[in-house]
């Protein structure tokens, strides 16, 4: 832990939808470590799944990586070529998807899927490949594998499916998973059942993840550290326990104050919620987007981009807020 | 399966033996009446009803029994290759069916076959390429050709290939499929339907394209014709075969008019030949004919479907 | 929205401006349509074959029934502009008299066609349960077989009766109309047509009405207390409108086909009445030597085919947009 396995730096994408310009991803830059769990929180259309799908060169034929550059073992995913990202996916980036009844072929078995990478990637046989898909089904805690690798993906219930997309990433034993909103679609008590798995497999294979989800209170128990965006852009980023004890970003501070448990710590009555809506992405920011929700903005925030940068007195912890407001100050005026 | 093929059966066939007894019905109580028919030939006069002779003869062929007593003899008869006799010439209609029969079935089967060999790659071709040129220019053809009738495809063929660039004879009778003579015949027959394969095989192609899974197949690294060939075209196959199938079917009945024009001996030629004498057996043991070969093909596409995709050996074919 | 809901990750996410107004289905579609320049063109032939159908037989050069028996099979020249036909008839203005045919009949058709199927679709959705399932396997049969055969067997076996009620008609009311074997032809063109025509139409309703009995809005209106009346105008009739508009459009252009397949076997409109399938028909005795006898008739066919069909899809790429899509 503490080997940079994955470092992004100033990653822009539009995306092209009737004839306008959408800045979906704004200049996103993160790293994460060999082994950590990063935590990617914000609400729908923030951008925090383009900015994945960017990095693997997933994105539909509408968008386009603008700029930026993500170094992964020290090559720049941006700039391979189709041959070189195919030999990355998969091979050592592993993705899961949100809704795993519609990303699982319904006409090809399941031992066929999971198995399938490692033939492309490692050159294995058939044969070969079907018993590490046992293994694998095994690994993820589905019963009688070597029955189920030949069901398909209708017979299976939504639980196990997303069981058997996480076995189909781990398949190449790749050094990062990318999981895009793996619970939910997912009922509550089977998406504890995953977050326990996730964390179990964590722990034995060492993989490095990154989680993305809305859900903030999901993430605080699997995440080392929590990266929060808004409208494409990065807005905090810290340590699981900074993020709870000591966040700094209006927006963070929105989110944290809308969760239930939170409220009934400090004992309030009513579910708090951010008052707004997004912005709208078809403008380049100008300003923080965060200003027509914010509490605390004041005249530069209105006329300048906040950068990530570290905090007040924090540069060590590794806490970056973007931010021109001490939101600190503020609130011990208040 | 077998279940299942049971239960498709049990679909179709109460479909033909209805159709058929609305077909019986509405020659026996619609159209004229046979015997004069049969004897339009001879002397009219003796030939009405009331006349002993006229009776004499209805009698012999039990034309005066109740409708539902024929329409059951006449299935029965049937079910043991009796289909009667032309009210044209008296001979049995089973011979000159059984005869036509094999010909127009082998125009119908290999123009579904040129149809998809032909149709089902230009289709994935366009999808592929989708709103470039040369998905325009196919779909563009494809809706081109579509609107071109049989009766005026062939004669302007053949006009082309026969007469201005004389490389082809021109088509009359029939030598078999793999003859010179087929050429036209069954290019005609097959621009129409291929228009229509070609816009679904497109069509599928873009909907499976976009599906989720496919997203997940190009994150596993896969290489890109794996991902097209094993992941892509399975799914596609489903409505394609559908679409085939209806192809098959309207070639059968499209023949009809391709034999008339090219003067091949087919079921078709039966048929024209029944409405201009109006010889109901004739036209009746034809529709029984055409009626089972549709049934049949229907049959063997709804088969096909639990082969192809998995979730469906439950689904019926109004669902796809 | 901050409101989290599950989005497909991969779709645009669009964002409402305050700038822009709101556009109403239809006028998105019309516009949509109006882009779609081969649509444009054929809503432009279709309206001129209308405008010949209705007006055109006023305008012939010639009486297009009128014989010469002394021009027969002219090539096209200055006096016939597509020349004659074996009886010495003019062959332009026949073509002309052939749109009003062929619209009559295409009319005719989508129109009752449409409406039957409408109704039985309509029963078939609402009632469900065994009305519905003996309906649709009905519907389903027709479908499956081909319509060429049925067509022949019902024109065959209608013709005889449909004659005998018209003889009967004019002995009643004496009306000179009944006697004429041109409306005979129409009347039974028309009903053979129809009778395997309904099909689609009827599957089109009974989907758009089951998916509105199930739908979640239709319980909140009918708890608001709104009569069936209003479901069906405001929620039945907007959805199912568009993909019948597809299947008219569809309809008439394969009408048109039909009907001049039945008059080249000699089943529908017979001649002298011209109608673009007889006048082919009849041009094929001899095409090698008067090709423009064929030509004719069969450019303009397949000119309304053709046309019909891109504005099917015209209407259909513009009633179901497919934008986010590939």
């Amino acid at each position: 832990m503490g080997e940079i396995l994955l470092d992004v730096n100033d990653l822009k994408t539009r995306f092209r939808s009737r004839g306008k310009l959408i800045h979906a991803v704004n200049g996103v830059s993160f790293h994460v470590n060999r082994g950590e769990t990063l935590g990617v929180v914000g609400e729908s259309g923030c951008g925090k799944s383009v900015t994945m799908l960017s990095l693997l060169q997933l994105l539909p034929p509408a968008a386009q990586i603008e700029s930026g550059t993500a170094l992964f073992n020290r090559q720049d995913l941006i700039k391979m070529n189709f041959r070189q990202i195919q030999k990355v996916r998969g091979g050592k980036v592993g993705m899961i998807f949100q809704d795993p009844m519609t990303c699982l072929n319904p006409v090809l078995k399941i031992g066929d899927q999971v198995g399938e990478a490692l033939i492309y990637h490692r050159r294995v046989t058939k044969e070969v490949a079907l018993a590490r898909a046992i293994e694998l089904l095994r690994l993820v805690g589905i019963p009688d594998p070597e029955q189920r690798v030949k069901d398909y993906p209708h017979q299976f219930s939504g639980g196990m499916r997303q069981r058997a997309m996480i076995a189909m990433a781990l398949a190449c034993e790749p050094d990062l998973i990318i999981a895009d909103e793996p619970t939910t679609a997912l009922d509550v008590t089977i998406q504890a059942q995953i977050v326990e798995l996730v964390k179990d497999l964590r722990d034995r294979l060492g993989v490095a993840i990154i989680w993305i989800t809305h859900d903030l209170s999901l993430v605080a128990g699997l995440a080392d550290r929590i990266m929060v965006m808004y409208a494409g852009l990065i807005v905090e980023e810290a340590k699981t326990e900074d993020i709870f004890d000591d966040p700094r970003h209006p927006y963070t501070l929105g989110l944290l104050s809308a969760l239930p448990a939170f409220q009934a710590e400090k004992k309030v009555r009513r579910l708090a919620s951010i008052p707004g809506s997004p912005p709208d992405l078809r403008a380049q920011p100008i300003s923080c987007p965060f200003v027509p929700r914010c509490p605390f903005a004041f005249e530069r925030c209105h006329s300048e981009v906040p950068v990530l940068m570290p905090i007040k007195g924090g540069e060590g912890s590794g806490h970056r807020i973007a931010c021109f407001a001490d939101t600190r100050e503020w609130r011990a005026k208040a | 399966m077998a279940r299942y093929i049971f239960w498709r059966l049990m679909r179709w066939i109460p479909g033909v033996i209805f159709l058929l007894f609305i077909v019986y019905a509405l020659m026996f109580f619609g159209g004229g009446d046979p015997i004069q028919i049969m004897f339009s030939k001879e002397a009219t006069d003796a030939f009405l009803p009331g006349n002993p002779r006229y009776e004499a003869v209805k009698e012999q062929l039990g034309l005066n029994r109740p409708f539902l007593v024929q329409f059951g003899d006449y299935l029965w008869k049937v079910m043991r290759g009796d289909f009667g006799i032309s009210l044209n010439d008296s001979r049995p209609v089973a011979k000159s069916l059984f005869a036509a029969l094999p010909i127009t079935v082998s125009i119908a089967l290999s123009a579904t076959a040129i149809i998809a060999i032909v149709g089902i790659p230009l289709g994935v071709i366009a999808a592929l390429n989708q709103n470039r040129w040369p998905d325009n220019l196919i779909l563009s053809s494809a809706l081109f050709f579509w609107g071109i009738p049989t009766f005026v495809a062939a004669p302007l063929l053949m006009m082309l290939f026969c007469w201005q660039f004389p490389i082809l004879p021109v088509p009359r009778g029939w030598a078999g499929v793999f003859t010179v003579n087929a050429i036209i015949p069954l290019t005609v027959a097959s621009i129409r339907p291929m228009a229509l394969v070609i816009r679904q095989a497109r069509s599928a192609v873009l909907d499976v394209l976009s599906e989720d899974y496919i997203r997940t197949a190009r994150a596993k690294g896969l290489p890109e014709w794996v991902t097209i060939i094993k992941h892509a075209l399975r799914p596609v196959l489903t409505p394609v075969i559908t679409q085939m199938g209806v192809v098959m079917t309207n070639l059968l009945a499209g023949s009809l008019l391709l034999e008339i024009v090219f003067g091949i001996p087919g079921i078709g030629r039966l048929i024209r030949d029944g409405i201009l004498n109006n010889d109901y057996s004739m036209l009746l043991g034809c529709t029984l004919v055409i009626l089972a070969l549709v049934t049949l093909t229907n049959l063997l596409v709804d088969i096909s479907y639990p082969l192809l995709d998995p979730r469906l050996k439950q689904a019926q074919r109004g669902d796809v | 929205m901050a409101s989290s809901s599950t989005t497909d990750t991969n779709s645009v996410p669009v964002l409402p401006a305050k700038e822009e107004k709101a556009i109403g289905i239809w006028q998105d579609s019309f516009g949509r349509l109006m882009k779609n320049r081969m649509a444009v063109l054929s809503i432009i032939i279709v309206l001129i074959m209308f405008f010949f159908a209705i007006f055109g037989p006023f305008l012939t050069p010639y009486d297009f029934l009128k014989q010469d028996l002394s021009i027969r099979s002219q090539p096209p020249s200055s006096e016939h502009w597509l020349g004659t036909d074996y009886l010495g008839r003019d062959v332009l203005s026949r073509v002309i008299y052939g749109a009003r045919t062929a619209t009559l009949v295409s009319l005719l058709v989508v129109v009752l066609s449409s409406f039957i199927g409408i109704v039985v679709g309509s029963i078939s959705g609402y009632f469900g349960g065994k009305i519905d399932f003996f309906l649709m396997w009905f519907t389903d049969l027709n479908m499956a077989f081909p319509n060429l055969v049925l067509g022949v067997v019902l024109a065959v076996s209608l013709r005889p009766p449909l004659s005998r009620w018209m003889e009967q008609m004019y002995l009643s009311t004496a009306n000179p109309g009944f006697r004429q074997s041109s409306l005979l032809d129409l009347a039974l063109v028309v009903t053979v047509i129809v009778l395997v025509a309904w099909c689609p139409y009827a599957r089109v309703l009974r989907s758009q009405v089951m998916a509105v009995r199930n739908h979640n809005y239709v319980l909140a209106a009918r708890a608001l207390g709104l009569s069936t009346f209003t479901i069906v105008v405001k929620y039945i009739i907007p959805n199912a409108i568009g993909p019948v508009i597809v299947q008219m459009s569809a309809g008439m252009g394969s009408a048109m086909l039909t009907e001049s397949a039945f008059s080249f076997l000699g089943i529908g409109i017979n001649p002298p009445i011209p109608s673009w399938g007889n006048m082919i028909n009849e041009s094929l005795r001899q095409w090698t030597s008067a090709p423009h006898l064929l030509a004719a008739p069969a450019l303009v066919l397949g000119l309304m085919t053709v046309s019909f069909s891109f504005l099917g899809d015209g209407l259909n790429d513009a009633l179901n947009p497919r934008q986010w899509k590939g």
